[in-house]
């Protein structure tokens, strides 16, 4: 197990390396200058190529690439990710201003989602064929058709409409205030949720009935144990394999990709500042981003193989 | 010219006689009307984020409507009546007998929010910078003030103007409110120091700002008008999403948006909210055009651009798209009704213009195919990837359009790539570019026309076109100057160097505790929030 883990932990640097290379080589291939685009902004006169160079001096892209990366490895390796080329700041304050919001969310989401979806999905397999596993099919496909956006919009303007209330418009830490923080983040949580329960319960339907037709489960029966220590005893811990990769894969996904979710709720989120940074083509925003990113995955995927030997004690890591 | 010269002042004396009174009978019955209350925090939302805070090097909403509370200005629009201009930091002014020394005595007392004072030394250092700005910044109207040659600040209270010609515009300029003054100290050590920092001397301090969520100023305790602000502070939520800007002042998360919303989300707001809500439409001193590119082919080619004007339905696209956007009248280059519009017999002589579309789309097939293009040609309209009413109305050009032959994309880009596009590099052949002002002046929205221009998007030189423009901005006699800027419009649209749409109107919805809030005919002016005062919380 040591040895698996030393190896694993080792496998991160040239994943994020190569990731960082990856990103680093696409922000420079795509059209698009930042000194420019700092210079036209929402406005401003026209510039001299003086100007402009000397911004992109200031900016240090006058600089061989090589050069650049190496300067920007050796800041990630203090911790130090630059500054936004756009708003100056430096990206790690930035990130903080929205890293709260996007973890809360991505908590609770994948909280509610594994909390609807393993006993929908477990009923839905063992009442396979029966109006409950319909009625848990027509639901889960529901999320999966209805985009997470829309149903966000129809969420707001049904609580405006028949309640004349809204969600809060900033977003206050749940240590601040939790109750603002609640009325502000129940919807969004409850509306990406249901979304990624939908996945989620699909996936646990399937491989619960996969592992119901297993010999073993047969035996279980057969000994006359009763349906749920069959059921939750034997088959769901071994169903729960490619569960937990899916979970664990949609945790690394909801921190950076529910842009549009972030723009109908106002959540001033890790997406929509990915979005921007690619747009202003802020390279240090985007590297940083897609490096922590990058590392979110790598981390969860670690954390979730290593939960496979609990679920399933044959698994042993070498 | 000594003649024109003395109508001038005359006129600038009855004007300035006029405004005193106006203000003092506004502020009689405002008063009168209802006692102003104290306190509370105006909730407002606003649909996009600033690009920097520096009012100077922006010419977007978002920039100006949340820093405008914070700053003063030598000279304003008056809130109650535009376009009116009062002071601001200047107390009065005199204007030479031949129209080329403006001195404007500062009022005293007036300190910025870190303490210090503002004297002539800030408001010409201000200037100096919006006239020369220095490497490494720009000044978005640098060019509104070609004909001052020289700010002066003989003493503490005192600052001069020289110019090198008698202006017409000139108080309309200095009364724009991208023109904030800005302490000395901050622009001595970085120019660019306000783009990211605030320290002004208006009603309002800064208070907080979090990119893409909020931004907030706070009540300035020493602001120099004497109990004033009323408002305890501001906040605007940021949301580009109009549905959500729409859900939040229904549900009285915020009680204004000042921009605009579309009247289909006014009339569910209303209906909603009743009389617990007021709508102030306003025409708007904006247009919505598309710049097309005289320097590249086919549109290099004045038949093509006669074409493509001709092939727009404006009279059917006003009533089309009003509902949905706003966007309402046709007109030329200046606000229709306004002083120096062309009036309707006028525009219907020109391309484009005339009420009969078909005979107008006949006229653009014979033009394409005179200039070889019989079976028309494909084009991309790139355009800003904001719906309301960019792109709606580049919907209804594109569909216009495919009448005569002509395949247009439309292509939407962010904003800065839009402006880069456009403005910046010309790298494009169409592109949906509009022309929003913070007042009407003639000088502020024809100067795109000349030469070189930075807000020349078309990249065309006209020498007539630049002769007229500089005459006009000298001709001090209206009806002169009236005649001088008519030309104008009328030598642009016949050449079709720049192809106007339709000019804008908005609904600026606000509950109707929100008090004092007088919509002007755009959304940059009248944004101090001095007056504004909340009747509950």
């Amino acid at each position: 197990m040591g040895t698996y883990l030393t190896k694993r932990l080792l496998l991160i640097v040239p994943t994020l390396l190569g990731a960082a290379a990856l990103v680093f080589v696409i922000m420079r291939v795509i059209p698009g200058d930042v000194a420019l685009l700092i210079f036209g902004g929402e406005a401003g006169g026209q510039i001299d190529a003086k100007q402009l160079a000397d911004m992109r001096h200031r900016l240090g892209l006058d600089q061989p690439l090589i050069v650049q990366f190496g300067t920007w490895l050796w800041g990630v390796l203090r911790f130090d990710f630059g500054n936004s080329l756009w708003t100056g700041r430096p990206v790690i304050e930035e990130l903080l201003i929205r890293l709260p919001l996007s973890l809360e969310l991505a908590i609770a989401a994948t909280f509610v989602s594994v909390l609807i979806a393993i006993p929908l999905g477990m009923l839905a397999a063992i009442r396979q064929d029966t109006w409950v596993d319909y009625l848990v099919r027509i639901v889960s496909i529901g999320g999966l058709a209805i985009p997470s956006f829309w149903v966000g919009i129809l969420c707001i303007l049904m609580l405006v409409i028949f309640f004349g209330w809204g969600p809060p418009l900033e977003f206050t830490p749940p240590w601040i205030d939790p109750w603002a923080n609640f009325q502000m983040m129940v919807w969004p949580v409850v509306t990406v949720g249901y979304r990624y329960a939908a996945v989620t319960t699909r996936m646990t339907r399937s491989t619960l009935l996969e592992v119901l037709r297993e010999d073993y489960i047969r035996t279980a029966w057969a000994k006359g144990l009763r349906e749920r220590a069959v059921v939750i005893r034997h088959a769901l811990k071994n169903s729960m394999l490619p569960v937990i990769t899916l979970v664990g894969t949609e945790f690394a996904f909801l921190i950076g990709g529910l842009v549009v979710t972030e723009t109908v709720f106002t959540l001033n989120g890790v997406g929509r500042f990915v979005v921007d940074a690619v747009a202003h083509r802020d390279y240090p925003v985007v590297q940083a981003l897609i490096f922590l990113i990058a590392f979110g995955f790598v981390v969860v995927n670690l954390l979730v193989d290593l939960t496979y030997a609990w679920f399933d004690p044959r698994i042993r890591y070498r | 010219m000594a003649a024109g010269s003395r109508r001038y002042h005359a006129r600038l004396l009855v004007l300035t006689l006029a405004i005193a009174v106006a203000v003092a009978s506004t502020v009689t019955v405002v008063n009168a009307a209802e006692t102003p209350r104290r306190g509370g925090v105006l909730l407002a939302v606003i649909g996009a984020d600033p690009p920097s805070l520096d009012p100077h090097q922006e010419s977007t909403f978002a920039t100006i409507q949340l820093v405008a509370p914070l700053y003063s200005t030598l000279l304003q629009t008056d809130p109650y009546d535009y376009p009116k201009i009062i002071g601001d930091a200047a107390s009065d002014w005199k204007i030479s007998p031949d129209g080329l020394t403006y001195t404007f005595k500062i009022r005293p007392g007036i300190k910025f929010h870190d303490g210090s004072p503002l004297t002539a030394v800030d408001v010409k250092a201000t200037y100096d910078k919006l006239l020369n700005p220095p490497a490494g910044t720009r000044s978005v109207r640098k060019n509104s003030y070609s004909a001052i040659t020289t700010v002066e600040a003989p003493d503490a209270s005192t600052v001069v103007f020289k110019l090198k010609f008698p202006s017409a515009s000139l108080l309309l300029n200095l009364a724009s409110p991208w023109n904030v003054i800005y302490p000395k100290k901050y622009l001595d050590k970085d120019p660019n120091y306000f783009m990211k920092n605030v320290v002004g001397s208006g009603p309002f301090k800064f208070k907080s700002y979090t990119p893409g969520a909020s931004f907030e100023g706070e009540r300035n305790p020493d602001y120099f008008v004497k109990d004033r602000p009323y408002l305890n502070g501001y906040k605007f939520f940021i949301s580009t999403e109009t549905s959500v800007r729409a859900a939040a002042i229904r549900s009285g998360r915020a009680y204004i948006e000042f921009r605009d919303l579309p009247a289909a989300d006014v009339e569910a707001i209303k209906k909603q909210l009743g009389d617990k809500v007021a709508v102030q439409h306003t025409a708007m001193t904006g247009q919505w055009g598309i710049a097309i590119n005289n320097t590249v082919k086919p549109f290099n080619d004045e038949r093509v651009r006669k074409a493509l004007t001709l092939g727009l339905d404006r009279y059917t696209g006003g009533k089309v798209l009003f509902n949905l956007t706003g966007l309402k009248d046709v007109g030329g280059l200046l606000r229709p009704s306004t002083e120096f519009a062309l009036s309707e017999a006028e525009l219907h002589k020109l391309p484009g213009f005339s009420p009969d579309i078909e005979k107008n789309r006949a006229e653009a097939k014979k033009l394409l195919a005179e200039a070889g293009y019989p079976n028309g040609f494909k084009v991309i309209l790139k355009n800003r990837n904001v719906k309301l009413p960019y792109q709606d109305f580049a919907v209804y050009a594109v569909q216009e359009w495919r009448k005569i032959g002509i395949q247009a994309e439309q292509r939407p880009e962010e904003t800065a790539a839009w402006f880069a596009d456009g403005r910046d590099t010309g790298n494009f052949e169409l592109i949906v570019a509009p022309t929003v002002e913070a007042s009407d002046d003639a000088d502020i929205f024809l100067r795109r026309y000349t030469t070189g221009d930075p807000q020349n998007w078309g990249r065309f030189s006209d020498p007539v076109v630049d002769d007229l423009f500089s005459r006009q901005s000298r001709a001090l006699d209206p009806a002169e100057r009236r005649k001088i800027i008519l030309q104008l419009q009328k030598t642009v649209l016949e050449h079709a160097y720049y192809m106007p749409g339709l000019w804008w109107s908005r609904n600026v919805v606000h509950w109707t505790k929100v008090k004092n809030y007088v919509a002007p005919p755009n959304h940059y002016a009248n944004q101090k929030l001095q007056d504004v005062w909340l009747s509950e919380d």
